[in-house]
């Protein structure tokens, strides 16, 4: 609760984040645009020469794409976390990050979702993957995993939209009063005329509840069904019970680890010290050493269910991904992931921005090396020795994957001179 | 005529409403804004319970059905034993049936909001009307005020 002259402030130094940007900014909306343009090109390439410009052949007939989209859609669930299940529980630190998070969210989503389309090769043929009545009288496949990915997916996209545009609608509102003439009345549309009256108040946060309540399963199903790609086949390394909660601490962990990474510069470069104190970073540090842990454990389940199990085939796969051609990737990727979170234990170092910083990123290098080796390893050492063979991604799908990064954080800088980057109505209520 | 009390700070604006309502205001007459939710107002004015929990249960349970039938419904036009599955697989169709059980159900929820709050509010739209940062107590007819406000 706080008086007017409080609240005027927090609505001035908010909106500060939305005023004319600086070189510094325009350069990085450049460099950003580039890479994503560069990933387009070589994407249009692949359309026009054929799926034989990526290195994905057999055995590995999945490789850095699947990667990707597992990478993006981990990435994405860290938003629900913060914004839905936090709020379930009233978690105070929420309002320094949920915004960011929920927008990182949508376009985390927005980047993985391209992925399947990449991958398929033909990509006009992408609604084939929805149900709809057609000439050829056939359906698609609903015992497929891979379909339930797409309406997991997809829901995820929708649900998170609507819950994002929700908990802007009173923001959107401020922004309309604070931006005089034309840009002002795009504001007031997009609040659809919100005016604050007891009415509107009195359903908004029902809705707000019921969507952090219908958000909140998501966190833990969207990463349980992409898991299910793997573990419903029998493939060595694949077919294993722990994959979703696994899945899902991994997506948590490389979630809380990005939103790490856009908050801190963020923080500095909008001047938002006041808003995001350090106690409230500590808290998501928190959070990135507890999934840090499970994700430790599940390495050493992993490997213990492996050599437990006495299946020729899965103590193999197990010796191979920790001894075998990409182990150097493995022991990044447990170092990154297991091992060097747990620093975390020291309060000083969870305190320290700059450590934090470069500890998010690693977790991300982790993290994404993490979907590689599970993706990759398990392919490249199947059932039949006669079929083993490597895999080493195309110089076509190191620039893709770059171009997604170039996606995602031009989206992100986009946002940030557009949208509120913290919910300025809630700040009001704290 | 409308007169219209501003008030800074949120304890004074709930002491003047609760005033003005004891003093025989007639709550249909008081428009409130605030610039957060305030449950004391909903108490205060007597509000009824939103009606939204009907949408959400509504949504959900049509999503649930919905999902389960479609896979399943879709299974028997074109029946294809895949993987030697049956051709009505339920543990695969339930979870069909629970995705579009909470896609279903926010859309529906967003919907109840849009017409229980009565957004968009198009007057507000034309007027030009502002989410102010004070809390404001429009009394439609003229009542006098019991105390001056700040």
């Amino acid at each position: 609760m706080q008086n007017t002259s409080s609240t005027e402030q927090i609505e001035q130094d908010v909106l500060a984040a939305m005023s004319r940007p600086s070189r510094c900014y325009l350069a990085c909306i450049f460099f950003a645009g580039l890479v994503f343009l560069g990933g387009m090109a070589l994407w249009s390439r692949q359309i026009a020469l054929g799926m034989g410009v990526a290195g994905i052949s057999h055995p590995v007939g999945w490789g850095v794409y699947i990667t990707d989209f597992v990478f993006w859609v981990g990435i994405a669930h860290s938003g629900t976390l913060i914004s839905a299940v936090l709020y379930i529980f009233r978690a105070r630190f929420r309002t320094s990050f949920n915004r960011a998070a929920e927008a990182m969210t949508i376009f985390a989503l927005m980047v993985a979702g391209l992925f399947p389309l990449i991958h398929l090769g033909r990509v006009w043929l992408a609604y084939f993957l929805f149900p709809y009545p057609n000439q050829r009288q056939l359906w698609v496949n609903f015992r497929s995993p891979l379909v339930w990915d797409v309406f997991a997916v997809s829901t995820y996209m929708l649900v998170s939209l609507v819950f994002f545009f929700v908990g802007l609608v009173p923001d959107l509102a401020i922004v309309a009063r604070r931006r005089p003439g034309f840009v002002g009345k795009i504001y007031r549309i997009a609040s659809l005329g919100w005016v604050g009256n007891s009415q509107q108040w009195r359903h908004y946060t029902k809705l707000y509840f019921f969507l952090a309540a219908f958000a909140t399963p998501l966190v833990a199903s969207v990463h349980s069904i992409v898991s299910w790609d793997f573990a419903v086949s029998i493939v060595p390394g694949w077919h294993t019970t722990i994959f979703a909660p696994y899945f899902v601490a991994g997506a948590i962990l490389s979630g809380t680890a990005m939103v790490i990474t856009l908050v801190i510069p963020m923080r500095r470069l909008l001047r938002l010290e006041t808003y995001i104190p350090i106690s409230h970073i500590e808290s998501i540090a928190k959070i990135l050493l507890l999934t840090s842990l499970i994700v430790g454990f599940a390495y050493v389940v992993e490997q213990g269910l492996a050599f437990y199990s006495g299946n020729l085939y899965e103590m193999e796969q197990f010796r191979f991904r920790a001894l075998g051609d990409y182990r150097l990737l493995f022991w990044i990727m447990v170092s990154c992931n297991a091992i060097l979170p747990l620093t975390l234990f020291v309060g000083r170092l969870r305190r320290n921005l700059a450590y934090l910083f470069i500890l998010s990123l690693l977790v991300n290098v982790g993290m994404w090396l993490e979907r590689f080796v599970i993706v990759v390893t398990s392919l490249a050492r199947d059932f039949d020795p006669y079929a083993w063979g490597n895999y080493t991604p195309s110089l076509t799908e190191i620039g893709i994957t770059a171009g997604s990064f170039g996606l995602f954080f031009l989206l992100f800088l986009l946002f940030i001179k557009i949208l509120p980057v913290l919910s300025i109505t809630e700040l009001k209520e704290r | 005529m409308a007169q219209q009390l501003f008030f800074d700070d949120q304890q004074t604006f709930l002491q003047q409403l609760e005033q003005l309502l004891k003093n025989g205001t007639p709550s249909e007459q008081l428009d409130v804004r605030t610039p957060y939710h305030l449950s004391e107002v909903d108490s205060l004015l007597g509000q009824p319970p939103s009606k939204l929990p009907l949408f959400a249960l509504g949504g959900a349970l049509a999503g649930f059905g919905g999902g389960f039938l479609l896979a399943a419904l879709t299974s028997l036009d074109w029946p294809v034993i895949t993987g030697g599955k049956p051709i009505v697989a339920v543990p695969a169709f339930l979870l069909i049936g629970y995705l579009m059980t909470i896609l279903i159900g926010s859309l529906a929820s967003f919907a109840g909001f849009l017409i229980l709050a009565r957004l968009p509010q198009v007057d507000a739209l034309l007027k030009e009307q502002d989410f102010d940062s004070r809390f404001i107590i429009t009394i439609a007819n003229e009542v006098a005020p019991c105390t001056t406000p700040n």
